[in-house]
């Protein structure tokens, strides 16, 4: 059984095959030649695993971000953050980490923020004379920050592979969302400091005014979306389909940027998204119904037990383990492979569910952008004609940044757990 | 003639999902509206959601197969010398086409007793061997890409010998 769970989804795996098709090989593997189970079994999960209303929120927030991203909103809300932050060295570095921490709570897909706040900032930080490298890296690292802001896509994956609530994963990710901006701002104020980069507008107050009213429908949709959900209004599959009829309507009516064709065109885009990502959802419950009837996580428990690790010491392995995973593979697939044997771990020494999905999280976050092969370092080479050794030689100060986040996050579980306590009252 | 086929049924299919999709978006905002407007709800509205999101995930792995999309680790296979990567590609649509086969089966056959059964959703009254057979359809369709796939590499196999 080791040799279907195990050797041959890794094998696969290394030989680059699609996900999903390492995961089927390594499940029928299991049930044809050691399980003897009739092969329905793998039908029944392959469609159960899809028929979940808290996974409709996957496309819908997809189609929402696709929506608010082909129209100015990003641009609005640069305009709001830049004109909002006043006189501070670096302004335009805190704006594009301000404004992907905005566009974050709006879409939750890292690659299309670092595209789509890239191709803004960085024209302005070259024309302001930030070393090239630098503003590679920052824009390269700050989109990461959008899986971590809610609403964020692997957190309802994490939510459905380790039955924890979405509401309450969003409400923990807001903070650690926050503490790594605000650490990347912090960075960002005394590298200009230092070498003397720009200090930007001082604040008119009618300058700010004027960019918050043309950006108030777009400063609408994380307030519709995380007011509806922590108001009680809806839930987070109703808030996500809610945030797609408002995308539409302020890019197709107010803003006049959308066509119709635009809208069913980005409808199909999210039909294949939700062909690539949830078709390896089904396939991973297959195989996480099979770790657990072979019980493979309780095994592992067992073996947990029996070299008495403390919770800190499990914590700092699980890290080192998922930054590695997390180089090579996409978040969500990281997730679905990942959950069912880590989660019966972490929960035997004490960890709360909810806090390891924010340290997944955020693990897998760093992934997205740590060198060689984090996807947004070639998103950001592709879209922003930016080349691989600037990128790779001005992302290290962030990955840092990101890592020190991360140990405070892993340590502190307040970080995560006082914004939940705080909005769902206990 | 038959790549041109292909391409313009994975157009078709993203066209209805598309709509599709949509429509779930429409019926989400109506439901919520309804329940705050007029304080009821529709009933059904979350099956027939889930069952699109269904149709969604099988059809759209369909079109995501023929453009070649799908997600995988390739950082090392990319590296491989050219000639063990033609070898991993075939081995790779030989195994795609057994393993959607074998689904294929499985799952009509889930989907046909559904219907000799008569069952249906609890709310909606949908047919339950309507959305079962997403998944029969869906890696039938991708069975057929893989066979297509073999076929015009043996040919080129063929051709280069």
């Amino acid at each position: 059984m080791i040799f279907a769970l195990g050797a041959v989804p890794i094998v696969l795996l290394l030989l680059g095959f699609p996900i999903f098709l390492v995961l089927l090989a390594a499940v029928t593997v299991a049930l044809v030649l050691f399980m003897h189970i009739p092969l329905a079994a793998l039908h029944q999960n392959l469609f159960g695993a899809i028929d979940a209303f808290a996974l409709l929120a996957v496309p819908y927030f997809i189609y929402a971000g696709e929506l608010m991203g082909r129209g100015s909103v990003a641009r609005r809300i640069v305009d709001v953050v830049r004109t909002g932050i006043g006189p501070v060295p670096g302004s335009l570095g805190v704006t594009a980490v301000g404004t992907s921490a905005i566009f974050g709570a709006i879409s939750g897909a890292s690659a299309a923020t670092v595209a789509t706040v890239g191709k803004i900032m960085l024209p302005a930080m070259r024309r302001s004379n930030y070393p090239e490298t630098f503003s590679a890296g920052l824009i390269t690292a700050v989109g990461a920050i959008d899986i971590i802001i809610p609403p964020s896509i692997p957190m309802i994956v994490y939510g459905v592979a380790a039955q924890e609530s979405v509401p309450r994963l969003y409400a923990a990710g807001i903070l650690p969302g926050l503490l790594i901006a605000g650490l990347l701002a912090i960075y960002v104020v005394w590298y200009a400091k230092r070498n003397d980069i720009e200090s930007g507008e001082s604040f008119r107050l009618d300058s700010f005014l004027r960019a918050a009213w043309r950006g108030v429908w777009a400063l609408g949709a994380p307030v519709i979306i995380l007011g509806g959900i922590y108001g009680g209004v809806f839930s987070p599959t109703e808030a996500a389909g809610v945030a797609c009829v408002y995308a539409a309507f302020v890019t197709r009516y107010v803003y006049r940027e959308l066509t119709w064709r635009d809208i069913v065109d980005a409808a199909g885009n999210t039909a294949l998204f939700t062909g690539q990502v949830l078709l390896i959802v089904a396939c991973a419950n297959v195989f996480a119904w099979l770790l657990t009837v072979n019980q493979f996580p309780a095994a592992i428990v067992a073996w947990i037990e029996t070299l008495n690790v403390s919770a800190w010491q499990l914590l700092a392995a699980i890290n080192v383990l998922l930054l590695a995973v997390g180089c090579f593979l996409d978040p969500l697939s990281a997730i679905l492979l990942l959950s069912p044997l880590l989660v019966p771990v972490v929960k035997s020494v004490g960890i709360d569910g909810i806090h390891f999905g924010i340290v997944v999280t955020v693990n897998l976050a760093i992934g997205l952008f740590h060198p060689p092969f984090g996807i947004n370092i070639f998103v950001a080479q592709s879209a922003l004609g930016l080349k691989l050794e600037v990128i790779y030689r001005g992302i290290i100060p962030f990955v840092l940044i990101y890592l020190v986040a991360l140990v405070l996050i892993t340590y502190i579980p307040e970080i995560s757990l006082a914004s939940m306590r705080l909005l769902l009252r206990g | 003639m038959i790549e041109a086929a292909f391409d313009r049924l994975m157009r078709w299919i993203e066209q209805v999902l598309a709509l599709a999709f949509i429509a779930a978006v429409g019926l989400n905002f109506a439901n919520v509206v309804d329940r705050y407007v007029l304080g009821s709800s529709i009933l059904g509205a979350d099956e027939v959601q889930i069952y699109i999101m269904v149709w969604m995930t099988f059809l759209g792995a369909v079109i995501v197969a023929w453009r070649d999309q799908h997600l995988r680790m390739d950082v090392i296979a990319k590296r491989l010398p050219a000639r063990f990567r033609a070898w991993l590609r075939a081995s790779e649509t030989l195994l795609l086409a057994l393993l959607a086969g074998v689904v294929l089966v499985q799952s009509s056959r889930y989907a046909w007793e559904m219907l000799a059964l008569g069952e249906t959703s609890s709310v909606a009254g949908i047919p339950m061997w309507f959305p079962h057979s997403a998944v029969a359809v869906g890696f039938g369709l991708i069975t057929v890409i893989a066979l297509w796939r073999g076929v015009r590499m043996a040919r080129r196999a063929e051709a280069d010998r």
